[in-house]
């Protein structure tokens, strides 16, 4: 759908004036006069928090049309520039940062000239969009709304200096030419000026808009800010107390809410508790279809009353889940993988069965990854404000502000131009809201429309750990032959996989309202349950290679009688974490069985040259000692502590990512502590190296905690964790020794990520550094001390479970009779 | 009524007396900075100092600060303002602040206030912590250890080295 919309700005100064319109690379460029004062690349609006609705007359109710580059950048008389971007920060900066600097060069503007970002709220924003790859492998919107905006600006000047566009040349904000200059602010001063640019996408879709075209990029090698660290404004603001967090949005007149959620995954309400009035005199308690809450004047009064509700209040009874120790057995032998077509790898080729099965020596092994939570430091939590006139303003932290306005005007059954979303800083969820909703969005909307007034509903950490979405449990099977001479002849992975993108508002889904379709085999790319390949392939010299990806259901979506059962929703690296710690761990333990060193085993199966160098830096920036692991260190009767190393490598989104690791194994215990890791990162172009050092030692840190420690426990009836003891992470004490190394390579072209995949890389280096040590091989993560002395103990009898065979067409993933059954370690 | 001394003001607050300090001070006091993570004292987001000891403001009665003294990360500048002589310049940021800048400590930064007065209150009372005191201070010196999911320890040890720095050289 190409949009080519056109709106007037600014006031006309002589009505009748032709407008002229100019060719921009497949922009329009549109005169229609003059204004009587100020710049017309500015669109007049206030900014103001806490706005309302603008009624705009456009069909989709947005005020900021995407087609219009003033809606993504307005250069000022002043020769200031602000910039407007649907995605929102979760913490990484990139909107402060690399936006600003791509802007600024595309633009050739200083950094410090843009002086205002406006980011995420549906009403003051033009893209929607998820906020994830920012970078957007290169070329996010902003930086072709910069190079349009530019090339305009360039059209604007040659017809003000009378020189022609080719011999003109732009140096922060100013242009010269033929002896000449003249800056952007005094190019747009008094105009009315209009640029249409091409869009497509659709606004409240997890992709949002998307600028299309090709208007002139800068190359790498004219890039004069991009590459150099400035520092994130928003960090200033919140150590020094200004920030205004979604926590400290308080409306007049507003109410507390506190959730009383049902009492399992498979609940309906039998009966509401009443509140007890005696004791908190202010509350009321709401019930709507099976969603409880209580709402007070005072967060303190709401807080105990809704546990003294919770205490009364009676549910149906469901057990229906498998619970953590069975979830693998479930998995493998109760889960219908048929439900979705087998997707397969784009650089399969060879008959891998049959070479495998011809090899002299060969790896057959199942490795397994357990649900994990987002885990904000701080719940979920929104304010909805709920007019007579059926409008709406929510205040909120999402990932991808236009997704959740669409998902709400659904669920009241409205249009989109009643729905406002405003999006403020608060705590980190990592994927959870890429999708719209983190949780409580729905809630707070539902009561104040209920009670017509503001409510502000925030979930405590059990409601935030239990009623969550999570990241999916999977597991995979992997067969690996080799040739005689210890090279890989064929590698087979199987990958399996519930459905990971469950964007159903639970709020909604209690309440009995409207909210999109659970997963299933009819959706389409987002509500499906089909698994895909996401783990880019890295090892090109490998003669023959299969990877297939299996979908299903979510754990007890079906069999829940509220259709709710586990939910689970993308989480940093979603999909190719799930399949880049068996392919790594894999590889690993192929190498061991080859007898070669395992960071040289992945040399001698690359071929692509930014893999080989990345591998080598890593090899020497590690202090790597090269040892052949044919025989384990450690003897099952060991004890003490023994040492071992680890690597892993992964291909991201343009970005090559390769993680040394060094442990220390209490063989008594079990206990594992990484004492030093090492990243090597080749994103191409590295935008803003310290904030970049940064994302990765915070993704390196988390993937740390998911490697040692995290793994959601949960019961027949639902999730069990229920705060930070059920569901430990990553303390100081445990950070290791710790170096990140940024290969800048400009030459390449593409703008990399940054703390995605930083997170995945530790699981599979950690694991393998484990097997190095003790020579028993990690197949399952987290690697917590009970998990790995069992392995120890058990001395590889995980490894004689001999996963079974499949192929493209069927879900044979129970055992071949005779073989045995897959354990549940 | 009760009267409770914060970040240098007295001020009066009418929460009951069972109120969490978390709350009276969000809520009442419009004082924006300390967090709510759990409510059970499980992950350091509600820190702040009382008669500059960290403490747990999402489980602490708003009854047992009176007479004491509350200070958050909006009373640091202040507090760094009394500490030192000659005064810093007006609007000087307390540089335990100035090092969580200079650093880029934070990412999602909900955590970051408690982190902030956790390192306070540990260069108060050692000027040059080593690396191991400044991991027993953030995981096992208060009720439990102060959780970072964004994954900033690194940071967090580099800026309270940087701050030990800045308070020695009496700068910021």
């Amino acid at each position: 759908m190409e949009q080519l919309l056109e709106a007037m700005t600014g006031d006309v100064f002589k009505a009748k004036l032709e407008a002229v319109t100019t060719d921009v690379y497949g922009a329009r460029l549109t005169r229609r006069g003059f204004v009587k004062a100020g710049g017309t690349l500015i669109v007049g609006f206030s900014m103001l928090r806490g706005g309302v609705a603008r009624a705009t007359g456009r069909p989709d109710g947005n005020a900021f049309d995407a087609s219009l580059p003033q809606s993504w950048i307005e250069i000022h008389p002043d020769n200031t520039v602000l910039y407007r971007t649907g995605k929102s920060d979760f913490g990484q900066g990139t909107i402060y940062t690399a936006y600003r600097q791509i802007i600024a060069d595309e633009l050739d503007v200083t950094f410090e000239s843009i002086t205002t970002v406006v980011s995420a709220d549906t009403d003051t924003t033009p893209e929607g969009g998820g906020t994830f790859g920012l970078l957007g492998e290169g070329t996010p919107n902003i930086r072709k709304a910069a190079a349009y905006t530019r090339q305009a600006l360039l059209q604007l000047a040659s017809q003000r200096l009378g020189v022609p566009k080719e011999q003109l040349k732009t140096i922060d904000g100013v242009v010269y030419g033929g002896g000449k200059q003249v800056s952007y602010g005094d190019l747009v001063k008094d105009q009315n000026l209009q640029l249409t640019i091409p869009v497509d996408g659709q606004l409240t879709s997890i992709f949002g808009l998307r600028i299309t075209g090709d208007p002139p990029l800068k190359p790498a090698s004219e890039m004069k800010i991009v590459g150099k660290s400035y520092k994130n404004s928003n960090i200033s603001s919140k150590v020094r107390a200004d920030e205004l967090w979604v926590t400290n949005v308080k409306l007049r007149g507003m109410l507390h809410a506190r959730m009383v959620h049902p009492g399992t995954l498979g609940s309906h309400l039998v009966e509401a508790g009443k509140v007890d009035n005696t004791k908190f005199p202010n509350t009321r308690l709401v019930v709507k279809g099976d969603l409880v809450a209580v709402v007070a004047p005072t967060e303190w009064e709401a807080v105990q009353a809704s546990q003294q509700v919770a205490s009364a209040t009676k549910w149906t009874e469901w057990k229906g889940l498998p619970g953590t120790d069975k979830v693998y057995d479930h998995l493998r032998n109760e889960c219908d993988w048929k439900a979705a077509p087998v997707a397969k790898g784009r650089k399969n080729k060879g008959d891998t069965a049959a070479v495998v099965l011809a090899s002299p020596r060969k790896l057959e092994a199942t490795y397994r990854l357990p649900y994990w939570k987002h885990a904000p430091i701080g719940p979920a939590l929104a304010v909805a404000d709920y007019k007579a006139d059926g409008s709406v303003t929510v205040h909120t932290h999402t990932q991808n502000a236009q997704a959740l306005r669409g998902q709400l005007a659904k669920m009241l059954g409205t249009t989109l131009d009643k729905v406002v979303v405003k999006t403020y800083s608060g705590a980190g969820h990592y994927g959870r809201s890429n999708g719209g909703n983190a949780g409580a969005e729905d809630e707070a909307v539902i009561l104040s429309k209920e009670l017509g007034k503001p409510v502000r509903v925030q979930w405590m950490r059990n409601d935030d750990m239990q009623w969550s979405t999570q990241s999916p449990v999977a597991f995979s099977d992997v067969r690996i032959g080799l040739t005689a001479d210890g090279k890989i002849a064929a590698y087979e992975i199987d990958h399996f996989m519930p459905a990971m993108q469950d964007d159903r508002m639970i709020g909604a889904v209690i309440a009995g309202l409207p909210t999109m379709d659970a997963p299933s085999e009819k959706g389409r790319m987002l509500d499906s349950i089909s698994n895909g390949p996401s783990d880019q392939w890295l090892y090109d010299a490998v003669p023959n290679l299969v990877e297939r990806a299996h979908g299903t259901y979510q754990i007890g979506q079906k069999s829940s009688p509220v259709k709710i059962g586990l939910r689970d929703h993308s989480m940093r690296t979603p999909g190719q974490f799930q399949q880049n710690f068996p392919r790594e761990m894999a590889m690993s333990e192929a190498a061991a069985l080859a007898g070669a060193d395992p960071l040289q085993f992945r040399l001698d199966h690359a071929k692509d040259e930014r893999l080989i160098a990345l591998l080598k830096r890593l090899k020497e920036e590690s202090g790597w000692e090269v040892h052949s692991h044919s025989a384990p260190k450690a003897a099952s009767t060991g004890s003490g502590v023994v040492r071992g190393h680890g690597v892993s490598a992964m291909l991201r989104s343009g970005t090559y990512w390769g993680c040394a690791c060094e442990v220390s194994v209490t063989l008594s215990t079990g206990a594992v502590k990484v004492d030093k890791s090492t990243f090597v990162v080749d994103p191409g172009i590295v935008v803003n190296p310290e904030q970049l050092k940064r994302q990765v030692e915070g993704g390196a840190m988390m993937g740390l905690s998911i490697a040692l420690h995290e793994e959601v426990s949960f019961n027949e009836s639902g999730v069990t964790a229920r705060d930070w003891y059920s569901y430990p992470i990553l303390t100081m004490a445990e950070i290791p020794e710790f170096k990140v190394v940024l290969l800048h390579r400009p030459e390449v072209g593409n703008m990399g990520q940054g703390s995605e995949a930083a997170n995945a890389l530790g699981a599979s280096a950690i694991a393998s550094a484990v097997f190095d040590a003790t020579g028993s091989p990690m197949r399952q993560i987290p690697l917590r001390p009970e998990y790995v002395k069992k392995m120890l103990d058990a001395r590889n009898s995980d490894t004689n479970a001999i996963p079974p065979h499949h192929d493209d067409s069927s879900d044979q993933t129970k055992p071949k009779s005779g073989a045995p059954a897959a354990s549940t370690l | 009524m009760q009267t409770i001394k914060v970040n240098g003001r007295m001020r009066e607050v009418s929460s009951s007396l069972d109120t969490p300090l978390l709350y009276v001070l969000r809520d009442e006091l419009d004082i924006g900075s300390p967090q709510f993570g759990c409510g059970l004292a499980q992950c350091g987001a509600c820190s702040v100092l009382l008669d500059g000891k960290e403490i747990r403001s999402c489980i602490y009665p708003v009854s047992l600060a009176v007479g004491k003294e509350v200070t958050t990360i909006e009373g640091l500048p202040d507090r760094w303002a009394m500490q030192h002589k000659p005064a810093p310049s007006k609007g000087a940021l307390h540089p335990v602040q100035e090092a969580w800048i200079e650093q880029q400590v934070p990412q999602c930064g909900f955590c970051q206030s408690g982190m902030m007065i956790k390192a306070t209150e540990l260069l108060e009372s050692k000027a040059n912590p080593t690396l191991d005191e400044i991991k027993e201070a953030f995981t096992t010196s208060g009720p439990s250890p102060h959780l970072c999911r964004c994954g900033t320890y690194i940071a967090i040890v580099d800026a309270v080295r940087y701050a030990s720095t800045l308070m020695a050289k009496g700068e910021a």
